[in-house]
């Protein structure tokens, strides 16, 4: 196979992987959350309601599309892939194995190791705020408007912390490059406990955790949907596939933000303690890596729902409240302790 | 601008730190999560306790149910309606219409009374199930039965007519869902001015139309007010 | 009435409505609840004045009233505060009842008691649930649902109906404690104690929900008097005012529970007087069940009234403790079986008048959560 060829099939198997988290997402939030919740949630349509997301699916499409007669067209119509595109791409850099090797060719199970990968990652979230600004901007309607500034605000915000909180790794790990990062976490730290960025900088992972439910828009973050105050904010206007696709890419975003937090804080394809490369074959260790991230990135994606069906939202002041006045400090003190000690040690 | 009262917020250090308080709430829905998912795994239709899988798992429903009327026959198969229009009368929605037609020779073994109703009429979409009409029949013959599932594709249709409530009266029946025969109500009746003469026909359901036996009467002025008499509804 | 104003109140500032953004909340939107509709004109989030249009559910109950018997209205009733049906219901009972001049059986007061305590309960814990899925924690409304359901299926099992109760009628009630009551009572009143706590747990200390609720709308008690706030409401403002205490019907006087008051007047007391609330509805509960069960077996039930009901000319006012404070019926009759003018004092249109004054100033974040804390329910509202 020629390169191309491999990274076609890279590129498309990414693809359908994050789809599929999409899917499987939203039937997982709407069972867990009726687990959670002492209810049953969809269990009609399929085996354990499993075929509910696309029975979704096949609703919305069949919908009417409508385009309210006073929207921005264009700028409407830009929105929801504007929003769901970026969180598609942001798949790109993350390494979701480490290699396989097939016909004699070694695969590196990541479309491309980018040397800035981190960068792009931070750098498509940004992107990602415009589909919901320009969403809510041309639906021409206050409720969608004010979804849209506090989706700006909220994101702007929160880019913040969660760079800060970023940096801090970099500091740790030398490099850009995810996949340089994940490698960088084999092995154990002080002797006993698994190499990973989390033990190394367990504020900073709050801080990035939570900068990444606020970047998700989840709860207790989701003030630009914000159901009950703002009707459904953003996309209050949407109809039909449009607002599916502002569905679907929230879902995405959820699995990128998992994987990069996987990658970064949790060793990324790596089991602690096992080396996996030693005992299984060259195929089987490919199939193995990805699987432990998958599994790691699933944990994520639950803790998203679990979190969801727990806490209250904030308050817009509020929310800024926590922002500006206690993460964007702390991530500062963090970067500045880390930085320090790097450079003592090193 | 309006005053406000000035409120100082006064958190501990465990509830300043937003986490300890969320991870403790995480585990009190993680709770409720592995209850229900082994629930889940139960045999049945009726797996997480408290949901009911609608049209093939149901609520029991109580015997004494408003839900849907129906038209009362007695054992012999008779109906027992006459006719009256307390019904109409006492309903607030005014959705019942009721005519009186006389019972002719023959007709003796399908009517109770000598009288009976010869169209009876309920609108559903105007009945709001206060049972009033159920506690104005003093035959005991219009009652609100178990039925709920009331959604129909016409507005022709949601007027019951009087086959409609038959049906409805057998439909119960055949799945046991009549309502038991119910105790009367205790009334606390002040020791009657004047000698009644003793009920003949029977008082409804409800209780402020039983009339008292004239035995009771007798004992009623010993008797405190706290302690008062139960009655019997005279049997039909 | 006891009156316990400790807090200071200030004056914040002139208040200007000048060409600010007007954003139209309701009538149709997921935080009204009911068909109501608030106009407001926001600064970005922040809310110059507010001014709510009442009248959406209209449906002319007090009219009607006028056309309808005694027996006749009494189903109407129901759909005022449908959460708390059978509060209305009494209340209206006990309206003609003082209007006849007659007092029921104490086996039926106990019922009523023990009824409307629970119906107490199932409102509170509807709005606490609603309170809390509107500031974005769904999860605790459907632990406390699921112990409503339990009170519904009681109410089911006494009367027939679960949300337009219709109990009883004029002169007492129609049936005794239904064997579901003997039954699931002990454990129900365990569960719900346990929901109340779960709640309490996924809620009061968490720090995300004390922000959205502490100070937020707080009200000065003696505005909150001057407006004509009745129930939790009042007594989130500190004002010891309970009907059930002040001026004693059926037989409340006879039991012993406290009434829970705040400080502040604001979102979270008033969440926690509901909590509070239901503990002491539970007391009285078990104090009734308990004197229910020492009555004979045969101690009646209903007072005889007349088939028609006539209550002699004259007017009269009877007010109760509903869930949402002081709900009254004023009687006016003529005489005749139909009475010549039915007045409802409902609790929540003295709170929703002073809506205006009760968010300015606050964020929209903060009107939805009022209007969920102050549990206006548009049936009673434009009745």
């Amino acid at each position: 196979m020629a390169d191309w060829q491999i990274d076609l099939i890279k590129v498309v198997f990414i693809w359908v992987w994050a789809l599929l988290i999409a899917v499987v997402m939203t039937w997982v939030e709407r069972r867990a959350s009726a687990m959670m919740q002492d209810r049953l949630g969809p269990n009609r349509a399929g085996p354990f309601g499993l075929f509910q997301p696309l029975a979704d699916g096949i609703k919305l499409f069949t919908k009417e599309d409508i385009i309210p007669e006073k929207a921005r067209k264009i700028l409407f119509v830009l929105g929801p892939p504007l929003f769901a595109l970026p969180a598609f791409s942001a798949y790109a850099v993350v390494p979701f194995g480490d290699k396989i090797v097939l016909g004699g060719k070694e695969i590196i199970l990541q479309v491309s190791d980018v040397n800035i990968g981190f960068l792009y990652v931070l750098a498509l979230g940004a992107i990602g705020v415009y589909g919901m600004v320009i969403g809510g901007w041309a639906s021409n309607s206050k409720y969608s408007i004010l979804g849209g500034l506090r989706a700006t605000a909220q994101l702007i915000s929160y880019e913040v912390p969660m760079g800060l909180a970023l940096l801090t790794i970099v500091l740790l790990y030398g490099t850009f490059s995810l996949r340089e990062m994940v490698l960088l976490q084999q092995g154990t730290f002080l002797g006993f406990l698994p190499n990973w960025g989390i033990f190394k900088q367990p504020l900073g992972f709050i801080i990035f955790l939570v900068a990444a439910y606020a970047e998700a828009n989840r709860v207790p973050f989701d003030l630009p949907e914000c159901e009950s105050e703002l009707v459904t904010g953003y996309h209050t206007e949407y109809g039909s596939m449009r607002l599916g696709l502002y569905l679907f890419g929230e879902y995405v975003n959820l699995g990128t933000l998992a994987a990069i937090t996987v990658s970064l804080f949790f060793g990324g394809w790596a089991l602690p303690y096992v080396d996996m490369s030693k005992f299984l074959g060259p195929v089987a260790y490919g199939i193995a890596s990805f699987t432990v991230f998958f599994l790691k990135q699933a944990f994520f994606l639950f803790l998203f729902v679990w979190v969801r069906w727990t806490v209250p939202r904030f308050r817009y002041d509020q929310l800024m409240g926590l922002g500006w006045k206690a993460l964007i400090p702390l991530g500062l003190v963090n970067l500045f302790v880390t930085a320090l000690l790097v450079q003592l040690t090193i | 601008m309006p005053r406000r009262p000035v409120v100082k917020k006064e958190y501990t250090l465990g509830e300043r730190v937003y986490l300890v308080e969320i991870t403790k709430g995480l585990g009190l829905t993680w709770k409720h999560f592995v209850f229900n998912i082994k629930a889940s795994f139960r045999k049945g239709p009726h797996t997480v306790p408290t949901c009911w899988q609608y049209p093939e798992d149901r609520r029991e429903i109580a015997p004494i149910f408003r839900g849907a009327h129906m038209l009362m026959l007695n054992e012999k198969g008779q109906e027992l309606c006459v006719g009256c229009g307390m019904c109409a009368k006492a309903c607030p929605a005014k959705c019942i219409t009721v005519k009186r037609g006389k019972r002719q020779e023959g007709e003796e073994d399908k009517y109770a009374g000598k009288t009976y109703c010869s169209t009876f009429e309920i609108d559903m979409l105007r009945c709001i199930f206060c049972g009033n009409c159920e506690s104005a029949c003093p035959k005991g013959a219009l009652v609100l039965g178990p039925g709920y599932e009331l959604a129909e594709y016409d507005m022709e249709s949601c007027i019951y007519n009087k086959e409609r409530l038959l049906a409805n009266y057998n439909e119960a029946k055949a799945e046991g869902k009549l309502k038991p025969p119910q105790k009367p109500v205790p009334v606390d009746a002040p020791p009657a001015p004047k000698k009644k003469p003793a009920a003949k026909k029977g008082a409804g359901a409800s209780a402020q139309k039983a009339k008292a036996p004239p035995k009771a009467e007798g004992k009623k002025g010993e008797d405190d007010a706290a302690k008062g008499k139960t009655e019997e509804k005279p049997a039909e | 009435m006891a009156k316990e104003i400790e807090t200071v109140c200030v004056t914040t500032g002139p208040a200007e409505v000048g060409d600010y953004v007007a954003l139209n909340i309701g009538p149709i939107h997921p935080a009204m609840h009911g068909t109501l509709r608030v106009i407001t004109r926001t600064d970005g989030e922040t809310i110059i004045s507010a001014e709510p249009e009442i009248g959406y559910l209209h449906r002319g109950v007090e009219k009607l009233g006028e056309n309808l018997t005694y027996r006749q209205f009494l189903p109407l009733t129901d759909r005022l505060n449908y959460c708390s049906a059978i509060c209305n219901n009494v209340a209206y009972e006990l309206a003609v009842e003082k209007a006849l001049g007659i007092e029921v059986p104490e086996k039926a007061q106990l019922l009523r008691i023990i009824m409307m305590e629970l119906a107490r309960i199932a409102d509170h814990q509807v709005l606490v649930g609603i309170l809390g899925v509107d500031l974005g924690a769904l999860t605790p409304f459907f632990y406390l649902i699921i112990q409503r359901e339990e009170i519904y299926e009681i109410f089911e099992w006494h009367h027939g109906a679960r949300l337009t109760n219709s109990m009883g009628t004029i002169g007492g009630v129609e049936a005794e404690l239904p064997d579901r009551f003997h039954e699931k009572w002990p454990k129900m009143r365990d569960s719900i104690r346990k929901a109340n706590d779960e709640t309490d747990r996924l809620l009061t200390h968490n720090r995300i929900w004390m922000d959205r609720t502490i100070g937020v709308n707080a009200f000065c008690a003696d505005d909150a008097l001057n407006w004509g706030f009745t129930g939790p409401m009042l007594r989130a403002c500190g004002v010891k005012r309970d009907l059930r205490k002040d001026e004693p019907y059926l037989m409340y006087d006879k039991f012993d529970f406290e009434v829970p008051t705040g400080k502040h007047g604001d979102v979270f007391d008033r969440y926690m007087i509901r909590m509070l609330e239901m503990e002491e509805s539970i007391k009285i509960i078990d104090q009734a069940y308990a004197m229910y069960q020492d009555m004979p077996d045969d101690a009646p039930l209903m007072k005889k009234v007349p088939k028609i009901i006539k209550p002699p000319e004259g007017q009269i006012y009877h007010a109760i403790e509903s869930p949402n404070g002081e709900l009254g019926f004023f009687i006016k009759s003529d005489g005749t079986d139909k009475p010549y003018r039915i007045k409802i004092r409902p609790p929540c249109y003295m709170v929703y008048q002073a809506f205006g004054e009760l968010v300015q100033g606050e964020m929209i974040s903060d009107l939805i959560a009022c209007l969920s804390s102050i549990n206006v329910i548009a049936g009673e509202l434009d009745r």
